[in-house]
């Protein structure tokens, strides 16, 4: 098959901004499906209690002051972003980098945190149905937030770079997903909380 | 729009690396020392751990080999943007065949490797199937052991539907779609060609199933049955679903967006052509149903591998579990098969009778319709595994409720050829097909679908025939009637018209005479799921496979044609049936980028009373191309 075209057409920008904001808008319902599969089974379990070895004495869930201290340093992390956002997605905007620095390590700490968690929780096995839930909970939340730091690593590089000029809409995209996996993170640990 | 510049043509080593042939070589690399390095450090004791690490290891490493992360890295680290040049050279401009063989972001390339892929895969899964039409010839085992029969019928089961799901969405969803909405490209290019190579990547993954002991529970990898598996080979079925699983999610995302913002002027909801609403349609449910069913296999892996209990009931887990999170995806698994090729079939009949889709948007509200009842009948699939009675009611009135819309589609196409000039094509034959099992694979659902007579026909033959006649017996029919209707557009070259007849006679009879034997074995009390045969099913199964030998046929006559076509085939112009849609208004081969200037769409695609349409590329062989394209070439008279 012959392809001949000595030229690349340009997207028009509206074009660009539209299609980033639907393609991660995208990815977030698809993958809060997924949360929501994850907490249906958690309770769908809990409700079935099945011969009644759902949750047996000596069963124990993550530490609560951990999680607390991360589900905080998300909502900060979550502030920050949005602080720095609000200048940084405007045309021409630079916005103030250590906001969105604070935003990355904290989201950074908290991923490395809860990686921590989800390697440390010590089940006898066979792990129990509700032991289960509280393992899978951490690891899951774990990996959307080292996502979400690699995905701000490479936000990252392009402030360094000083290529967001004229791709601010790139700021507005990422902060959809940040937001997301921020709310995400801090439901998932509160169901966890709530299966305790 | 900007001037490329010159495209350098890479060296062997350039072309090489990145490629598919570096991808599996540090595929293979990168799955060997995560295999080892993980069974070291479980003392050789987690056989699954061991298995799960290597098949990590191949995904991440091949996507290194093959360069996937090159441009994400390059996105945010590099001093600059890619270069239209550079962005060229990743469309395979100047590539050649190569193209295919690399991370290719053409849309083109991207449809083209996936038909390539539909077919082999196809092959493979039809030669599951003689396998399993020999075995079950007569009474007794002939061939296989009981064990590696149900791993023949497993994967099978799970090969076929894999390669349903992507038949048409795969080829035509990115080769056709784009131009048919007048886009230069998909929305996301890259990720277009990640949708494809993690497609490529499941391959290995599934066929080492075989080397790994094969797997016991069938296509639906029902738990705690893949919980209690000996075998590491269930660990490649989850790898594969959740590899799989991942692709389909990320092509669904692209095609969606690609429908959304990148539709030409003109083009409005109103006014999308058919084949791109059944798509649009198909790749929502994909969005929707599939999470579920990762979330599924994550947790039948960690039970595997880590011990888990989400579906040992002693631990307080539940089968029940699996059993709703993997029909939250099965059953509208069967409409995101389907409605495509239901897209595909009204988009040719209206070609092929020469007139307007009949109750255009009676059709899209019949396909939408279907779309939203189809997420909310999974519980039909649970009735004798001791679900809630309360539930029954409404999901029989659900499943049964989704008849009138599908009914819909009926009456479109009947209305399509209800006094049109028709003109009987190998695609047109395909619908017809598609029509009669369609019929047939519909009303024996709806026994499934009752309580009381699926208490009888559950779990046998019955149940099999029907599935069959609605999946490969209709939907597969629809996507011949698409191949033949648009292979000379996508490959430049026409199939032949008697060969292409022959091949559907062949599939038709063999199928109607295959299944319909299926239907009376399942009438008798066949179960499914049985290597050996029982005496009183033993006519019924003889004739089913003696029929079966048609289908066989039917494969090696559509191999030949393909080959013989690529060969030494007529070659196609740029008009090949006089279609009104906007893929038939560019050159053939396509170029680059579809347009030179986008076309402006001012009405619905299927005006057939008026001329053919202006071509909106103005080069001039493509204009007497469309000009002189034949109404009926000489080889369909």
């Amino acid at each position: 098959m012959e392809t001949s075209l000595e030229h690349v057409h340009e997207l028009e920008p509206h074009i660009k901004v539209a299609r980033a904001r639907a393609g991660v808008l995208m990815l977030i319902l698809s993958d809060a499906l997924a949360a929501l599969a994850i907490l249906a089974a958690g309770g769908y379990l809990r409700t079935l209690n099945t011969e009644g070895q759902y949750k047996v004495a000596g069963d124990f869930a993550p530490a609560y002051l951990p999680g607390l201290l991360i589900a905080i340093a998300l909502v900060l992390s979550g502030l920050a972003y949005y602080w720095w956002e609000r200048r940084a997605s405007k045309p021409g905007g630079a916005g103030q980098t250590p906001f969105f620095l604070l935003a990355l390590v904290l989201m950074l700490v908290a991923g490395v945190s809860e990686t921590w968690i989800g390697a440390s929780l010590r089940y006898g096995m066979p792990i129990q149905a509700y032991e289960s839930v509280q393992l899978l909970l951490p690891w899951f939340t774990a990996v959307h937030l080292l996502l979400a730091v690699f995905i701000g690593l490479l936000l990252g590089g392009r402030i360094l770079r000083g290529r967001l000029a004229g791709h601010e809409f790139i700021v507005e995209v990422v902060g959809y997903w940040w937001y997301y996996t921020v709310v995400a993170s801090v439901l998932l640990w509160l169901f966890g909380v709530y299966l305790t | 729009m900007t001037e490329a510049g010159e495209v350098k043509r890479p060296g062997l080593i350039n072309a090489l690396f990145p490629s598919v042939v570096s991808g599996i070589v540090l595929g293979v690399i990168g799955a060997v020392v995560a295999g080892v390095i993980v069974n070291a450090a479980t003392k050789g004791l987690n056989q699954d751990a061991t298995v799960a690490a290597a098949y990590t290891g191949w995904t991440l490493f091949f996507f290194v080999g093959i360069g996937a992360f090159n441009g994400v890295l390059k996105w945010g680290f590099a001093r600059r943007e890619a270069t239209p040049a550079e962005e060229l050279q990743l469309a395979g401009k100047g590539q050649g065949i190569w193209r295919y063989f690399r991370y290719t972001t053409d849309h083109k390339v991207v449809g083209m490797q996936y038909l390539a892929t539909v077919f082999v895969l196809f092959f493979v899964g039809s030669m599951g199937a003689f396998m399993i039409r020999l075995e079950q010839s007569t009474p007794g085992a002939i061939f296989f052991t009981p064990s590696t029969y149900n791993t023949i019928v497993g994967m099978h089961g799970i090969l076929m539907i894999a390669t349903t799901i992507i038949m048409v969405s795969g080829p035509f969803g990115n080769f056709i779609l784009p131009i048919m909405i007048g886009a230069r490209d998909m929305a996301f290019p890259r990720l277009n060609a990640l949708s494809y190579w993690l497609l490529f990547a499941a391959i290995p993954v599934f066929l080492s199933m075989l080397a790994l002991g094969g797997f016991q529970t069938g296509w639906t990898g029902y738990a705690p049955l893949a919980v209690q598996g000996l075998t590491p080979g269930m660990d490649a079925y989850c790898f594969l679903i959740l590899i799989f699983a991942v692709s389909t999610t990320l092509a669904a995302m692209n095609i969606l967006t690609t429908v959304i913002v990148m539709r030409t002027k003109g083009m409005t909801w109103g006014r999308l052509p058919v084949f791109v609403w059944g798509v649009v349609l198909s790749v929502i449910l994909s969005l929707t149903a599939f999470p579920s069913f990762i979330v599924s296999q994550i947790m039948v892996l960690m039970d595997r591998i880590f011990q888990t209990s989400f579906f040992i009931a002693a631990y307080g887990g539940n089968n029940w579990l699996y059993e709703h999170l993997f029909w939250f995806m099965g059953h509208p698994e069967v409409y995101v098969i389907s409605l495509p090729a239901m897209a595909v079939a009204a988009e040719v009949a209206a070609v092929f009778t020469r007139k307007a889709v009949f109750g255009y948007r009676f059709l899209v509200s019949g396909l939408v319709g279907i779309s939203v009842l189809s997420v909310i009948v999974w519980g039909h699939h649970l009735y004798l595994s001791g679900s809630e009675n309360a539930l029954v009611a409404p999901f029989m009135l659900d499943t049964e409720l989704i008849s009138i819309p599908t009914g819909i589609f009926f009456l479109v196409l009947i209305g399509m050829f209800w006094r049109g000039k028709i003109w009987v094509t190998v695609p047109l034959l395909f619908v017809g097909g598609m029509l009669v099992n369609f019929v047939i694979g519909g009303i024996s659902g709806i026994y499934l679908a009752d309580l009381p007579t699926d208490e009888i026909l559950h779990g046998g033959m019955f149940v099999v025939a029907h599935f069959h006649f609605v999946i490969p017996g209709s939907m597969v029919f629809g996507f011949f009637a698409g191949l033949y209707y648009w292979f000379p557009k996508m490959v430049g070259r026409r199939l032949d018209s008697t060969l292409g007849r022959l091949h559907f006679w062949l599939f038709e009879i063999g199928f109607l005479g295959t299944f319909t034997a299926l239907f009376q074995a399942g009438l008798q009390g066949e179960p499914r799921w049985s290597a050996n045969i029982a005496p009183p099913f033993a006519t019924a199964n003889l004739i089913a496979s003696l029929f079966a030998i048609l289908i066989a046929a039917s494969v090696f006559v559509f191999i030949y044609n393909v080959i013989y076509t690529l060969v030494r085939g007529e070659r196609a112009v740029a008009n090949e049936w006089g279609g009104k849609t906007l893929e038939w208004t560019v050159p053939t081969p396509v170029p680059l980028e579809n347009f030179e200037e986008l076309p402006v769409v001012t009405s619905l695609p299927y005006d057939y009373g008026s001329p053919l349409p202006e071509p909106v590329t103005p080069a001039a062989d493509i204009a007497s191309a469309v000009i002189e394209a034949p109404i009926q070439p000489q080889g369909e008279v």
